[in-house]
């Protein structure tokens, strides 16, 4: 009892530590996304150039201003100007706001964005990556969970069948993910979209979307085919060539030479001695790419014209939108900062072999 | 039994002649409301990607303009749909400090105006144009973009200036080393260099489009001329704040590669000197630093405010301005892009000269399948539901609101080919005008009557106060002499009240519509009122500077009077304005007044605003009456409108409606809700159907119910652009008469005379241009007549007629060229004399030869005889050989009757 007791206030003292410490990291991550998201706040150089022009240029090309005298086009402008530098709180110092949005994103309040709405027209951070969001996840943690699931059933039993032809042929094939998901998306989209006719080009459903329900998910899982079907291409091929030889290299142990010596049978050996083993690192492999999955893929979404996180980001980098860049950005810091010390607490509990503070 | 089952099937085949066969006739005939029953709107960035789509057929229009000549090629090849329209333009703007700039002591060249003007020489716009852009663009010389009303107008002039300054390197290299040299410049070892160092050109060059291209092509025709170009490269933000907000003086940079607009087909294009050359155009350093010569300045000054009496003044002020802006080129024009939008072969869609098709007013009612009535046409766009929608001040972007155009209407309609404006909810208008200015009329919906004084009457509405909710008229706000510069009595419909217009949701249109409009212009601008936006206050206030009073004398049918210092140089704008301004479609979109009613209670209660300013202001939501969380706050507020029966603005609005009315209303609204999910009421040819705001579309239905029929707008589905033919002239004869005839047709039809504004001509000769207009004889035909006294007056040697025709129906003018000879009536006479002479000199030679050629002629038949003969006697021959083979054949057969074994 007295050991158990003291095995928690450990942990406990560990894990506070260890949060500690990525609060820190998330604290400074943040900041320093916030800096560079405003270029230090020559962002804000930039956006008022860009107000100034274009206010002056939508009275220019306006007829009902024609005839006015400048002094009067001026007054409207500069009126206007102002209005549109409020709007946006370019009228405080950088520093103040850069302040602002820390706290916003700290208390994952995030604010609201500078010219970004969502599609249901609010322009609450929250609103807008809460309707790219589920896209995303539905396409790319989708993605990543099969090829996951591929690389590791695939890498395991490839490393039962070392040296085979099946093997020789996996091999063979991981120079396929030399090139990104989107490459093979282009070729993917000519074949099946543009030559045979049989798949979307992108998007996320039909136009006009159907009214049933069911339709609906069924026309949205069409469109999925080909994006799934890229990613598979690319990143199976180098993830099971991975798995595999991650297994060998475990399956080559001391400690499994001197199970298989001692006539342990081999469906054991390869559960707790190899596979119990190698779960950490894959359980931090699959977590990261889960979180990863999250932020969408920037270049995948815009080739397939998904409505996404990704191509989100871009829009907001653009067009310099830092409070969504921001909001972005730190939702993945939290994500990140939790899942470690999360995981720091499974590898405990799964590889008998970590202690904490011993 | 049989009988029975006889006169059944005669029943049913009787039955089906006279349901089911009338059927594909019915379809085809013209419904109301738009031609199409459905669109639906997508989005794709991507214009490869939205091309590849409309080939095959996985859509049929892109609403979106494409720049790229791989695209024009691939469109023109697979036989697709497209059109051109004049969007971007491209310039080079000058740094015009110096000769030496104050903080650096470096010379600026382009401080001195003739280099100015010789850059126009060193580039090559046609190149520019062909190959940089791949021919989505057209040379562009002056402040005058190509193709618009004002181009046309000053062809001549234009002719002149194109030609002028056509690419000739060396010239514009001799006028440059001129100047650099009595600049204190020198030219060593193919280098300029000032004060022993070289003269280093600062070239921003944008890099987003074909500008970078187009830069870098600059920068190397000036180091071709031995200047030092340094290229910094940016997009808008990195450069915009060197250029437009930073001091020139500072001599951080020389040249930059401009971009410019038009999103409407400009009518009045007399400002852009003051604009884009004077200190008149904009309050930043660069544009102070201008300085003009006092004739070009006092002129430009004179264009900007329209301080011209005659239209005849500002064609005088114009062609000057056009030939002194070039001698300063603060700005050296280079190309207008033609942008291309591309479409189905089988679809058919008005175009705006300016925005496309989805810039077009247009585009609802003239969008339909060329072989049928009906159908579903889908759109691809690059972005939708970019920002809320809110008919006072929801979204601008052009994505959204090119569909929200489709689901309301104003009461005139711009023309996409010329800007002026059609009657749409209008009968007709007249116009008064104080008879100094120079308006002129076209169209012949609008009287056009010039004035001496215009008095604005003392009960008319001025305004509306929001603290004693009452109108203010004229008289209790500004007293009882007020003046207006121009008047309009506008004649709405007769059918506007009748019950049979209607709104989306069925609330028949009233004219408390109208009221409500009225006053909330207004009421947003009054800071008593529960809904003021300080926002909307500079506009408002400019506003105001112009409004004198609206007065309503007839309300049914609607005739209304309103008073004005807005004009125009064409009485259809003015007469516009007057038509649409309390028209109940808002800045943002059509609004029956129940609909702003309960975003009135919205904002009111300070839980949603209609403007993006406040609502950032208050930290609450922007207005969207089609999705999102605001649709929850609408609706309660709808309930609260119908539990406490409000009526807004009740004082004055209950003189035209009843509360019952009200009530209708929003019950009608609420069904509408329930049904469509959104608040987007129109009364347009197309209502809102469905949103879907994860997916990105919109789809939008015809309204069948609508008042007009599709056709109303149908001819202006294609542009009616002049088909010129002119008859080759071939030679005139100094001091004779001739009559050179033009063809004029529109798609292969005579072209109504009524139609054509002017048919113009300049006859360039090598003693120098004259000037004319052609005279009209039938519907397509037209004659210059030049009498003696012209032909007299040119030249000898070659020359060209060149004829420019503007329709009242297109902004687009056709040229037409031909070459001839001008001759003496001596030299003429002479070298007819002397053809004479040659021809009876030949003409012995030619009996010589006809002779020499009978006699050729008879021994060749005579040799034909003999071969004749010769071929006679081999068929005599033959006949004979072959009857003598016959007869052996014959003995052989019968000699020889047994079979083979």
């Amino acid at each position: 009892m007295h050991i158990r007791k003291s095995s928690v206030v450990r942990i406990a003292r560990y894990v506070s530590i260890r949060a500690g410490m990525v609060a820190v990291a998330v604290v400074v991550a943040v900041y320093l996304t916030i800096i560079v998201a405003n270029i230090g706040g020559y962002v804000d150089e930039i956006i008022v150039s860009e107000i100034r022009f274009n206010v002056y240029e939508s009275i220019r090309i306006n007829p009902a201003y024609k005839g006015y005298s400048p002094e009067e086009v001026k007054k409207i402008a500069e009126e206007r100007i102002e209005s549109e530098i409020k709007r946006l709180g370019l009228d405080q110092h950088f520093m103040i706001r850069s302040f602002n949005y820390l706290y916003d994103a700290l208390t994952l309040n995030l604010g609201r964005a500078m010219r970004i709405f969502s599609s249901s027209g609010s322009n609450r951070v929250w609103d807008i990556i809460g309707e790219r969001l589920p896209t995303t996840v539905l396409l790319f943690t989708t993605a990543n969970v099969l090829i996951f699931l591929c690389e590791l059933f695939i890498g395991l039993y490839l490393s039962r069948v070392y040296g085979s032809r099946v093997d020789k042929l996996a091999v063979s094939l991981a120079p396929l993910s030399s090139m990104p998901g989107w490459f093979y998306g282009i070729f993917l989209i000519l074949i099946f979209a543009s030559w045979l006719g049989a798949l979307p080009y992108g998007g996320l459903v039909d136009a006009p979307p159907p009214k049933e329900p069911l339709s609906y998910a069924l026309s949205v899982l069409k469109h999925m085919v080909l994006p799934l079907l890229s990613w598979a291409i690319a990143y199976i091929p180098i993830g099971v060539y991975r798995m595999r030889t991650f297994f060998l290299m475990f399956s080559m142990e001391d400690y499994v030479d001197y199970a298989r010596a001692r006539g342990v049978p081999s469906r054991i050996i390869e559960r707790r001695y190899i596979l119990r083993p190698v779960l950490p690192p894959i359980i931090t492999d699959f977590v990261l790419v889960l979180i990863s999955s999250w932020m969408g893929a920037i270049v995948t979404e815009s080739v397939f014209n998904w409505p996404g996180v990704g191509t989100l980001m871009v829009g907001a980098i653009a067009i310099n939108d830092a409070p969504v860049v921001i909001g972005v950005v730190t939702i993945f810091a939290y994500l990140l900062g939790i899942s470690v010390i999360v995981l720091d607490i499974i590898y405990a509990v799964v590889d008998p072999r970590i202690r904490v503070g011993e | 039994m049989n009988r029975l089952v006889a006169l059944f099937l005669i029943s049913i085949l009787t039955l089906n002649m006279l349901f089911v066969a009338p059927l594909p006739l019915k379809a085809q005939q013209t419904p109301r409301g738009p031609w199409i029953d459905e669109a639906v709107f997508f989005t794709e960035v991507d214009p490869d990607k939205a091309v590849e789509m409309i080939l095959k057929n996985e859509a049929q229009i892109y609403f979106d303009d494409v720049t790229y000549p791989h695209i024009l090629k691939l469109v023109k090849e697979r036989g697709l749909s497209y059109a051109f329209s004049y969007g971007l333009y491209y310039e080079l703007t000058f740094n015009p400090v110096g000769p030496e700039f104050p903080a650096t002591g470096k010379l600026n060249p382009f401080s001195n105006a003739r280099i100015r003007e010789a850059m126009n020489y060193i580039i090559d716009r046609s190149y520019i144009a062909g190959e940089i852009l791949g021919g989505l663009a057209v040379p562009r010389y002056t402040a005058l973009t190509p193709s618009f009303p004002d181009y046309a107008r000053y062809a001549d002039v234009m002719y002149e200036i194109e030609s002028w300054y056509k690419y000739n390197l060396d010239k514009g290299r001799a006028m440059i080393f001129e100047e650099m040299r009595k600049m204190g410049a020198e030219y060593r070892n193919g280098k300029w260099y000032y004060k022993d160092e070289p003269v280093v050109v600062k070239f921003l060059i944008r890099i987003e489009d074909a500008r970078k291209s187009i830069g870098d092509y600059v920068s190397d025709q000036l180091e071709k001329l031995g200047f030092t170009v340094e290229r910094r490269y940016g997009r808008s933000g990195e450069l915009s704040p060197l250029w437009i907000r930073g001091d020139p003086a500072k001599g951080e940079w020389h040249v930059y590669t401009g971009g410019w607009i038009t999103t409407l087909v400009v009518r009045d294009e007399a400002d852009n000197f003051g604009y884009f050359y004077t200190k008149l155009g904009r309050p930043e350093p660069l544009w102070q630093a201008y300085e003009n010569d006092p004739e070009f300045y006092s002129i430009a000054q004179k264009l900007y405010y329209r301080n011209y009496k005659s239209a005849e003044e500002r064609d005088e002020l114009m062609s000057k301005a056009l030939r002194l802006s070039i001698k300063e080129s603060q700005r050296v024009w280079l190309v207008h892009l033609t942008s291309l939008w591309v479409s189905r072969p089988e679809v058919s869609i008005a175009y705006d000269l300016a925005g496309g098709y989805s810039g077009s007013w247009l585009w609802p009612w003239t969008l339909r399948y060329k072989d049928r009535v009906g159908g579903q046409v889908k759109i691809l766009t690059p972005d939708l539901l970019v920002e809320p929608w809110n008919p006072i001040a929801g979204t601008n972007w052009i994505f959204d609101q090119s569909i929200v155009r489709a689901t309301g209407e104003t009461a005139a309609l711009p023309d996409p080919y010329t800007g002026l404006f059609w009657p749409h909810r209008v009968e007709k208008a007249e116009v008064y005008v104080k008879e100094e200015l120079p308006v002129r009329k076209t169209l012949d919906w609008v009287t056009l009557i010039k004035v001496g004084d215009i008095t604005v009457p003392k009960d008319a509405w001025y305004k509306w106060d929001t603290s004693q909710q009452k109108i203010v008229t004229v008289g209790e706000a500004l007293g009882d002499s007020v003046k207006a510069l121009a008047k309009v009595v506008v004649h709405y419909g007769k059918d506007l009240f009748s019950g049979k217009y209607k709104w989306h949701d069925g609330s028949p249109f009233s004219i408390a519509d109208i009221i409500f409009n009225f006053i909330i212009t207004h009421e947003r601008a009054d800071p008593a009122s529960p809904i003021y936006d300080k926002a909307y206050v500079p506009d408002y206030s400019s506003y105001m500077e112009t409004f004198k009073g609206f007065k309503i004398l007839s309300k049914d049918p609607l005739v209304i009077e309103y008073y004005t210092d807005t004009w125009y140089g064409d009485a259809e704008w003015i007469a516009e304005v007057a038509a649409d301004d309390f028209w109940p479609y808002y800045s943002q979109g059509p609004g029956a007044w129940h609909t702003l009613a309960v975003g009135y209670l919205a904002e009111a209660d300070r839980k949603l605003a209609f403007s993006a300013d406040k609502a950032k202001e208050l930290k609450i939501d922007w207005m969207n009456y089609i999705a999102g969380p605001s649709l929850d706050i609408l609706r309660s507020k709808l309930q609260e409108a119908i539990n406490s029966r409000f009526v807004p603005f009740q004082e004055v609005l209950g003189k035209y409606l009843t509360v019952d009315d009200a009530l209708k209303r929003y019950q009608n609204l609420m069904s509408w809700y329930n049904s469509k999910g959104h608040f987007w009421v129109g009364n347009g040819p197309f209502y809102l159907e469905k949103v879907d705001v994860i997916a990105k579309q919109l789809v939008i239905k015809a309204y069948r119910e609508h008042i007009d029929t599709a056709d109303k707008w149908l001819k202006f589905a294609e542009p009616m652009i002049a088909e010129v033919s002119l008859k080759p002239v071939g030679t005139i004869i100094q001091t004779q008469p001739v009559t050179v005839t033009l063809n004029i047709n529109v798609h292969g039809k005579p072209y109504s005379v009524g139609d054509i504004l002017y048919v113009k001509y300049l006859l360039v000769h090598p003693g120098g241009k004259l000037v004319g207009y052609a005279e009209a004889v039938e519907d397509g035909l037209y004659e210059i007549r030049l009498g003696p006294d012209i032909t007299g007056a040119l030249e000898e040697g070659v020359a060209e007629l060149i004829t420019i025709t503007v329709s009242k129906l297109v902004g687009i003018p056709t040229i037409a060229k031909t070459a001839f000879t001008v001759k003496s009536l001596i030299g003429y006479v002479g070298e007819q004399v002397a053809g004479v002479k040659g021809e009876i000199g030949g003409l012995g030679a030619r009996v010589d030869s006809i002779e020499s050629k009978i006699e050729k002629m008879s021994s060749q038949v005579k040799g034909l005889r003999e071969d004749v003969g010769t071929l006679s006697t081999v068929v005599y021959v033959a006949v004979g050989i072959s009857l003598v083979s016959l007869i052996v054949a014959m003995v052989t057969v019968f000699i020889g009757r047994r079979p083979r074994t």
